[in-house]
């Protein structure tokens, strides 16, 4: 729900009906062009060059063509597996070095954390030569792993969850501490838990950004059925023709789920952006 | 207070702490840090995938600056480099849209009042659009209906859920943002067969009717009035930037940088006009170094010395206002007299993605859609909820406007936001542009849309010129690096202000 207007009451005294209007004019907007993306999948081909938005005929069998003339589900799971490995792997290794740096005292400690911040600053162009050419070596070109491994360790997650982290009353582990909990202990049984929001913020993120990757996927694989979904859809927009009824079937169906994850989770998201805040 | 890990001695707890971070740093090392060195060594050496493969094993020569020295002689480097940052313009806008979405969404109410004010909306909307449908059936109108119900549908949402649909519909665009938006995109620039273009015709059409029954007032009157208008605003602008410097409301810096954006219209009104773009940018630079030199050798009446970013972020709200407007006025002052004879001819929408100059404005239109309800009105949204609201009533007491409330208590309250915000809009902006240009340019026409990242992709990774392209990229970092150095230098004090 929106805290915010609780928050300012004085606010929220002057709105109505025009307001409400204003914001669902605004949101019409913000969707037009997902409306008009689900209104071209139920056209036919001819149909598709036509400025008209909507389908003579809704032909649901764009639907099942789609996955005739692409490998839609192959693609698919190829991404669904390679963010999933993603997600694991950063939410894990962020957590342990969030823990790290938010809860154990260690010489140097903030000097590493605010080396690792600036990492943060370094465009990831920069290392994209490099590492392909240390990929060749490694023999991981056109391998699952050499699409999650480079993409699986950052600064952004520790970040995130360490400022979550500092925020958990630190009551609560000193306790477990008294009780002979070992520091494994403490970060497994009792900060992780406590962490969920953010841990789940993370998720999302993470599993969003690498679910829509084409830039890595793009140079890294060479064999079509390992192609990630964004990489795939290409093959209704070449040189050699378009079917744009067919992909915009496909593209519906490769955005329809992540709205979907994204409306179940949102009250998680934003719990966890504000909690973990970005104060200066 | 005892903390965590305080027991043991420091070589122990180093162990600990360093023992959670090896997983990550493990892979921080292998996957960035490996790499970096590697772009630093290749960026030097004349590495070319046609002359060093798995076939031929010519030895690489380390040629020092050479590969820097190209670049800066290669006249579509800095084509492309003038790219990059032309599409950086948008990022202000982009910010200013996701503050306003987020103040918009935070005054949404669930008062019984805007309940059945919605709610009667809500029916009319439906009732309107179902008399649509029955009168017109199919076709246009049954698009209007469709909208119709999609707009009652989430005003009826909006109250009953308290707004929390809206930010769902905002957030939408950036949540799924990405190839397939990109995709989506390119079909709705589309010249031919997309809506966009399809919705501006009947417009361009009516316009050109106007035009035409009066071509006196556009081919003289047009020009002149925005001449005019244009003069008006900048004076305007520029005794307003005389006065907060003579206050101390603004210091060099807030002035130079409101000068410099001021500026920035007249480059293009210059252009267009007919100027080289050496002479354009000559001129404006002139203009603002005449400009600065006049007001700030002006002594302070009275204030104290301020310092030099004083006033820096109001002078650039501003001046986001002004330079769409005064932009708009270099439109009519550049094309107003050719209006007449276009109209004659019938006006046509721009041909978006394949036209030099509206393939940028094109892809900016479209990030900005995407980044109005992006990750930051999420973080709008949650710095606006820690506002203590104690400051507006205090505010109120005093009988604070609305804009007075915004300016004296939101926008400072939000600084650290927006400082974050900015940041990493710099950093991620310089980089930006490789995906748009591989999915709906090709980074043309004729190399218009072609950033520096797409650059490197293509350097990189089809012409196989490795040297190059690392060269490149440093030079992409070495500009990271200033402006995230200015921005802490001059942004962050301005958040603390």
């Amino acid at each position: 729900m929106t805290e915010p207007a609780r928050n300012s009451p004085h606010q929220a005294q002057r709105s109505g009906p025009g307001l409400s209007l204003l914001l669902a004019v605004l949101s019409l907007l913000m969707i037009a062009p997902f409306v008009w993306m689900m209104l071209t999948s139920f056209k036919s081909l001819s149909e598709s060059s036509d400025p008209e938005w909507l389908p003579g005929a809704v032909r649901w069998s764009n639907y099942p063509d789609v996955f005739k003339v692409i490998p839609f589900l192959r693609f698919a799971a190829n991404s669904l597996v390679i963010a999933g490995w993603v997600t694991i792997l950063q939410v894990f290794t962020s957590a342990l070095a969030a823990f790290s740096f938010s809860r154990l005292e260690w010489p140097g400690r903030d000097r590493v954390f605010f080396l690792y911040l600036g990492t943060m600053m370094l465009p990831g162009l920069v290392t994209l030569i490099p590492t392909f050419q240390l990929m060749v070596r490694m023999d991981l070109v056109d391998t699952y792993s050499g699409l999650v491994l480079p993409a699986a360790f950052g600064a952004f997650g520790t970040f995130l969850l360490r400022q979550f982290m500092m925020g958990i009353p630190r009551a609560l582990d000193e306790a477990a501490e008294i009780d002979g909990a070992s520091k494994w202990q403490i970060f497994w049984d009792v900060i992780l838990p406590l962490s969920r929001p953010g841990l789940v913020t993370l998720a999302i993120f993470t599993y969003m950004g690498n679910f829509q990757s084409f830039f890595w996927p793009l140079v890294m694989m060479k064999s079509v059925d390992k192609f990630p979904l964004p990489v795939g859809l290409m093959f209704f927009d070449t040189e050699h023709g378009q079917a744009t009824h067919l992909l915009m079937a496909a593209v519906t169906m490769s955005v329809v789920p992540l709205i979907i994850i994204f409306v179940l989770l949102q009250k998680q998201l934003i719990r966890g952006i504000q909690l973990g805040g970005v104060k200066g | 207070m005892s903390t965590l890990g305080h027991r043991g001695s420091p070589r122990r707890r180093l162990l600990a702490g360093l023992a959670f971070l090896l997983p990550n740093i493990l892979g921080f090392a292998a996957f960035t840090l490996v790499p970096l060195v590697m772009s630093f060594g290749i960026a030097f050496t004349d590495w070319d995938t046609l002359r060093h493969n798995i076939f031929r094993h010519e030895s690489l020569r380390f040629v020092g600056f050479e590969n820097f020295s190209w670049l800066f002689h290669h006249p579509d480097f800095l084509h492309y480099l003038g790219n990059t940052f032309f599409m950086m313009l948008g990022l202000p806008f982009a910010i200013a849209g996701s503050l306003g979405a987020a103040l918009l969404l935070t005054r949404v109410s669930h008062r019984p009042v805007a309940r059945r004010g919605a709610f009667i909306v809500a029916t009319l909307l439906l009732t309107g659009s179902g008399l649509l449908l029955r009168m017109g059936g199919m076709g246009q109108a049954g698009v209007w209906c469709i909208f119709g119900v999609l707009a009652a549908g989430s005003l009826v949402a909006g109250v009953l859920t308290g707004g929390a649909v809206y930010r769902t519909l905002f957030y939408l665009p950036n949540f799924t943002a990405g190839v397939a938006t990109f995709v989506l995109w390119k079909k709705l620039y589309n010249p031919q067969t997309g809506p966009i273009n399809a919705g501006l015709a009947p417009v361009l059409d009516g316009f050109a009717a106007v035009v035409r029954s009066a071509p006196a007032v556009f081919s003289w009157g047009l020009p002149l009035a925005c001449a005019v208008l244009a003069t008006a605003v900048s004076l305007w602008q520029l005794w307003r930037l005389r006065q907060h410097w003579d206050d101390a409301s603004a210091g060099a810096v807030a002035v130079i940088t409101g000068l410099a954006m001021l500026a920035l219209p007249q480059v293009f009104q210059l252009r267009w006009l007919g100027l080289s773009t050496g002479w354009a940018l000559g001129l404006a630079a002139a203009g603002v170094t005449v400009a600065a030199v006049v007001i700030l050798r002006r002594p302070r009446r009275w204030g104290p010395v301020c310092a030099l970013d004083t006033g820096l972020s109001a002078e650039i709200a501003l001046a986001l206002g002004l330079v769409p407007l005064l932009l708009l006025f270099a439109v009519g002052v550049a094309w107003g007299s050719e209006l007449p004879a276009a109209a004659a001819a019938g006006l046509t929408p721009p041909n978006w993605l394949g036209d030099y100059d509206w393939a940028k404005p094109a892809i900016m239109g479209m990030g900005l859609w995407a980044a109005i309800g992006s990750n930051n009105m999420i973080l709008y949204l949650a710095g606006l909820s820690n506002i203590p609201p104690e400051l507006y009533e205090a505010a109120d007491m005093d009988g604070a406007s609305s804009l007075q409330r915004f300016w004296h208590i939101t926008w400072p309250q939000l600084a650290p936001v927006t400082f974050f915000i900015g940041v990493m809009g710099i950093i991620y902006g310089l980089q930006g542009g490789f995906e748009m240009a591989r999915v709906m340019t090709m980074g043309g026409p004729a190399g218009s849309t072609t950033t520096l990242s797409y650059f490197i992709y293509i350097e990189g990774f089809e012409t196989g010129r490795l040297g190059y392209a690392s060269a490149a990229a440093w030079v992409l970092f070495a500009l990271v690096f200033i402006l995230s150095l200015l921005n802490f230098r001059f942004g962050n004090r301005s958040a603390n202000d």
